[in-house]
C-alpha cells in the first residue's frame, strides 16, 4: 500500500473538497446557525400577546363597557376595533384583521339585573387553530372573572359581608391548572425545539448527498465513488459526522445553557442521542445517493423523505391519534425517534432504559451503510461486465491503484 | 426557429427531465396523501388521564364519570398520589391527571369552594389543551348543577334556576373551522405551500439545468450549441413559452388540490372558480418567475431542491396562520413578503375558508402581481446575461 491511502490522507482530501466548495462550507458552518436563528426569532416572543379582537356593543351600558375592559385587560387580547353594527364587524372578521368578534346584546345590563341571564356571543377564528384556542381560553377566563366579581358582589349582600362565603357561593368549585414539564407555556421553546431537529435532518442528509455529488463533478471522479470500499466511505464521512454533531452540541449549549431553557435530563444521554441521530441521517443520505447515483435525483428523494418530517414528529399533533400508515412513515424517519429521546431527556429526565428502544432504532439506521456498499458493488460489477470498453476498465484500474 | 418548434422543444425539455417530472407529478400527488395523513382524525380525543380521588364520596365519583364521559378524556388509571401519577406521565401511559382533595363533598356542602387540581403534560400543547378543555368543561357542568340545586333548595323555581346559574352567559363560537379540526387547519395552508415549493423546484431544475454549464469552444461543442434551443431563441420567447406551459400544468394541479383533494378531505371551498382563478394567476406566475430567477442564480441544479426544502419551515411559520404576524419580528415579516407563499396562503385561506370577497383581497392580488413583475424582470435580465456569457466563448 502506498502512503496515499492512509487515514490522514483520506481525511485531508475530504477537507480539501469541503474547503473548495462554498456550498458545502455554507451547509456545514453558517447556514444551520442562520436557520436556527430565524426559527427562534419567529417565535421569540414565546407567548402570543395582544391578539386583535373587535367588539360590537349594542348595549353601551356601564356593565357592557366593564365587560369589554375585562376582555381588553387580558394579556392575550387587545380590543382594536369597536363596531356599530354586526355587518361591519363581519367584514373585518372575514378579512382577518380581527381574530375574534364579541357581540354584546341590547339591554345586557337591564337583563342581568333582572336575573334574565343575557348571552354574550364571541366568534373566534378557528381556521388559525392556535390563535383561536388562545382567544377562546382568554375570553373564557376574562368572562369568568367578571362574572365572579358580579356574583360575589351579589352574594355579599346575602352573606352579610362574609367574603369567603360569598366567593364559595359564586364559585362552588374552584380549580387550579398545572402544566407539567413546560411550566411557562412557552410556545417558542415548544415548537422551535422540534423544528430545529427537522431542519437539521434535511441539512445533514442534503449535505452528505452533495458531498458525494462533488466527486462526480470532475471528469473521472465518478468512478472514484465506485472504487470505494467500506473503510474509504467511513473515512470520507467522518468530517461530516463530527461537524454536525458539534452543531448539535452548539444548539444544546445555546438553548439550554445560554438562554436557560429548562433542561431536566442528562446531557450525556442527549449528546449521545445526537451522535446516533447524525450517523443515522448520514447513512440514510449515503443510501439515497447510491440508489440513484445522481445528485439531483438523490436530492428529490431527500425532498420527499425529509421535507414533511416535522408533521410526523408528533409534537404538534399527538401520535396517539395518528392512523397506522402515519405511524409507519413516522418510524422511517430518524427525526421521529430522536425527538422522543429529546423530549424524554429535556422535559422528563428519564433513565436510559425508558428510551432504549429509540436509541436502538437510531442504531439500526446504520444498516443503510451496508446496503450502500452492496449497491456500489452491484454497479461496479455491472459496469465491468457490460462494457468491454477499455476506458472504463482503466478508469477503475487507475482508481483501484490509488486505493 | 418557429414558435411551434420552440413549443415542441420546450415541452420535450419538460417531459424528459425526470427529476422535474418526479417533483411535479409524483411529488404533488404523493404529498397530497402523505401530508394530511397524521391529521386524518382531526382532533385528539380520548386522551388518557389518571384520577387521584382522595375524597371517595358519591359526588367525587360522579365527577369522575362526568370527566370520563367527555369526548376529550378517558380515565385509565386510579392512583394514590401525585408522584405515582407523574411517573405514569413520564412513562407515556397517561397525559395528565385530576386530583380530587380530601373532604371535597363536605366543603362543597359547606359552600367552602373546594379546590380541584388539573394537570396536563404541557410538552405537547394540543394534548395539554385537550385535557384541560375536557376537565374544565366537566367541572363547569358540575358547578352549574350545584348552583341550580342550591337555588332550588332556597326555593327558586327550577326552570328559572337552571337559566340563571350564570348572570351573563358566554357563547363561544369557533368560526370558519367549526369542528376546530387539525386537518382543516393544516391542509388548506400547506397545500398552497406545496404548490409553491414544487413549482419553484421544477422551474429551477429546468432553468439551472440548461444554463449551468459554459460551452467551451470546440468542434464537438458546436453540436451541443445547435441542440441547445435555449441559446438560440430570444430570451423573451423562451420565457413566454416556458411560463405558459408550466402555468397550464400547475393550473391543472391546483384544481386537483383545491377541487378533488379538498373535496375528499371535506375541507370547505367557499370561493367561486373565477375568484379562485383571479388569485391563482398572479400566484402561479410570480412563483414561476421566482423559480426561474432562482435557477439562474445558482451554479448547479441540485441546489434548487436544497434551497427550497430548507426554506419550507421558515416560510410556513412566518406565513401568519400558525403564529400571529403581529408577534413576529418586523424584519422577518418584511423578508417573508418577497415570497409569493406568504400573501398567497393568507389570500387563499380568506377566499376559500373564511368566505372573504375577492374585492377585499385587492392588496394581496396587487402584491402578487408586483412580485410577478419583479421576478419576470429579473428572469429576463439574468437569462440574457447567461445566454451571452455561455455563447460568448464561441
Amino acid at each position: 500500500m502506498k502512503p496515499a491511502s492512509t487515514f490522514s490522507f483520506d481525511l485531508n482530501k475530504e477537507w480539501q473538497l469541503i474547503s473548495q466548495d462554498a456550498w458545502l462550507k455554507a451547509l456545514l458552518f453558517w447556514l444551520p446557525i442562520a436557520l436556527a436563528f430565524i426559527l427562534w426569532a419567529i417565535f421569540s416572543v414565546g407567548i402570543a400577546r395582544n391578539l386583535a379582537i373587535g367588539v360590537v356593543d349594542l348595549d353601551n351600558s356601564v356593565m357592557s363597557r366593564g365587560l369589554t375592559r375585562h376582555y381588553d385587560a387580558s394579556p392575550s387580547l387587545l380590543v382594536t376595533k369597536h363596531f356599530s353594527s354586526v355587518k361591519q364587524a363581519k367584514i373585518a372578521f372575514r378579512n382577518g384583521s380581527i381574530y375574534g368578534l364579541v357581540i354584546i346584546p341590547f339591554e345586557l345590563e337591564k337583563n342581568t339585573v333582572l336575573g334574565k341571564s343575557p348571552q354574550v356571543t364571541v366568534f373566534y377564528n378557528s381556521q388559525y387553530i392556535l390563535i383561536g384556542k388562545l382567544i377562546n381560553a382568554a375570553v373564557v377566563q376574562a368572562h369568568g372573572t367578571y362574572i365572579a366579581k358580579i356574583e360575589t358582589f351579589k352574594y355579599l349582600v346575602n352573606t352579610h359581608g362574609q367574603v369567603d362565603q360569598a366567593i364559595g357561593e359564586a364559585l362552588p368549585i374552584s380549580s387550579q391548572v398545572t402544566p407539567l414539564f413546560n411550566s411557562n407555556n412557552h410556545y417558542g421553546q415548544f415548537l422551535v425545539s422540534a423544528a430545529i431537529p427537522a431542519v437539521w435532518q434535511i441539512l445533514i442528509i442534503a449535505t452528505v448527498v452533495l458531498a458525494f455529488g462533488a466527486y462526480q463533478r470532475g471528469s473521472t471522479r465518478g468512478n472514484e465513488l465506485l472504487a470505494m470500499n467500506g473503510r474509504n466511505m467511513l473515512v470520507k464521512l467522518i468530517p461530516y459526522v463530527v461537524i454536525f454533531w458539534l452543531q448539535g452540541m452548539l444548539f444544546n449549549s445555546v438553548f439550554y445553557g445560554v438562554m436557560n431553557w429548562p433542561m431536566h435530563g442528562s446531557w450525556l444521554l442527549l449528546v449521545f442521542a445526537q451522535l446516533l441521530f447524525v450517523i443515522a441521517c448520514v447513512s440514510v443520505a449515503t443510501l439515497f445517493f447510491f440508489i440513484t447515483f445522481d445528485v439531483t435525483r438523490a436530492m428529490s428523494l431527500v425532498a420527499g423523505f425529509a421535507a414533511p418530517a416535522f408533521a410526523f414528529m408528533g409534537v404538534t399533533f399527538p401520535t396517539s391519534d395518528m392512523p397506522w400508515l402515519a405511524h409507519f412513515w413516522r418510524n422511517l424517519l430518524p427525526s421521529s425517534h430522536y425527538i422522543e429521546i429529546q423530549v424524554q431527556q429535556v422535559n422528563y429526565g428519564v433513565a436510559l432504559v425508558y428510551s432504549s428502544g429509540h436509541y436502538l432504532v437510531l442504531i439500526v439506521f446504520m444498516s443503510c451503510f451496508y446496503f450502500s456498499i452492496l449497491l456500489i458493488n452491484k454497479r461496479k460489477s455491472a459496469l465491468l461486465r457490460q462494457s468491454k470498453n477499455t476506458d472504463a476498465l482503466t478508469a477503475i484500474g487507475v482508481n483501484n491503484d490509488m486505493d | 426557429m418557429t414558435w411551434t418548434k420552440l413549443f415542441k422543444s420546450e415541452l420535450n425539455a419538460i417531459l424528459t427531465n425526470i427529476p422535474l417530472m418526479v417533483t411535479v407529478f409524483a411529488g404533488v400527488i404523493f404529498y397530497s396523501f402523505l401530508y394530511p395523513l397524521p391529521y386524518s382524525q382531526q382532533t385528539p380525543q380520548q386522551q388518557k388521564i389518571a384520577v387521584i380521588n382522595l375524597d371517595q364520596s358519591q359526588l367525587s365519583r360522579t365527577l369522575e364519570r362526568m370527566v370520563d364521559a367527555t369526548p376529550q378524556i378517558k380515565i385509565t388509571e386510579q392512583v394514590r398520589n401525585i408522584n405515582a401519577a407523574k411517573f405514569l406521565v413520564i412513562r407515556g401511559e397517561i397525559q395528565g391527571f385530576l386530583l380530587i382533595p380530601h373532604n371535597f363533598y363536605r366543603d362543597l356542602l359547606l359552600e367552602k369552594s373546594p379546590h380541584l387540581t388539573l394537570t396536563g403534560n404541557a410538552s405537547y400543547f394540543l394534548v395539554y389543551g385537550t385535557i384541560i378543555e375536557g376537565l374544565a368543561r366537566s367541572i363547569g357542568t358540575l358547578s352549574a348543577q350545584v348552583k341550580v340545586t342550591r337555588m332550588v333548595v332556597k326555593g327558586d323555581n327550577i326552570v328559572l334556576a337552571a337559566s340563571q346559574y350564570a348572570p351573563i352567559k358566554l357563547n363561544m363560537k369557533p368560526t370558519f373551522n367549526a369542528s376546530v379540526g387539525y386537518l382543516n387547519y393544516v391542509v388548506p395552508a400547506v397545500f398552497v405551500l406545496i404548490l409553491h415549493q414544487t413549482l419553484l423546484i421544477a422551474m429551477g431544475l429546468l432553468t439551472a439545468g440548461q444554463f449551468e454549464n459554459k460551452i467551451k469552444n470546440s468542434p464537438e461543442n458546436e453540436k451541443v450549441l445547435k441542440n441547445s434551443y435555449w441559446l438560440q431563441y430570444p430570451v423573451w420567447k423562451i420565457v413566454l413559452v416556458r411560463t405558459l406551459l408550466m402555468l397550464a400544468i400547475y393550473l391543472f394541479l391546483s384544481f386537483y388540490y383545491f377541487g378533488y383533494s379538498f373535496e375528499s378531505y371535506g375541507i370547505s371551498r367557499l370561493a367561486t372558480i373565477p375568484d379562485l382563478l383571479s388569485l391563482m394567476f398572479p400566484f402561479l406566475l410570480s412563483v414561476i418567475f421566482l423559480g426561474m430567477t432562482l435557477g439562474l442564480l445558482i451554479p448547479r441544479k441540485e441546489l434548487v431542491t436544497l434551497i427550497v426544502i430548507l426554506s419550507s419551515l421558515p416560510l410556513v411559520f412566518s406565513a401568519g396562520f400558525i403564529w400571529p404576524t403581529s408577534n413576529i419580528p418586523l424584519a422577518i415579516n418584511v423578508v417573508a413578503q418577497f415570497f409569493p407563499s406568504t400573501s398567497a396562503i393568507t389570500g387563499f385561506l380568506r377566499l376559500n375558508q373564511m368566505g372573504d370577497s375577492i374585492e377585499s383581497l385587492v392588496h394581496i392580488r396587487q402584491q402578487l402581481w408586483l412580485l410577478t413583475i419583479l421576478y419576470a424582470m429579473l428572469t429576463m435580465l439574468l437569462m440574457s446575461n447567461k445566454q451571452q456569457k455561455v455563447t460568448a466563448v464561441k
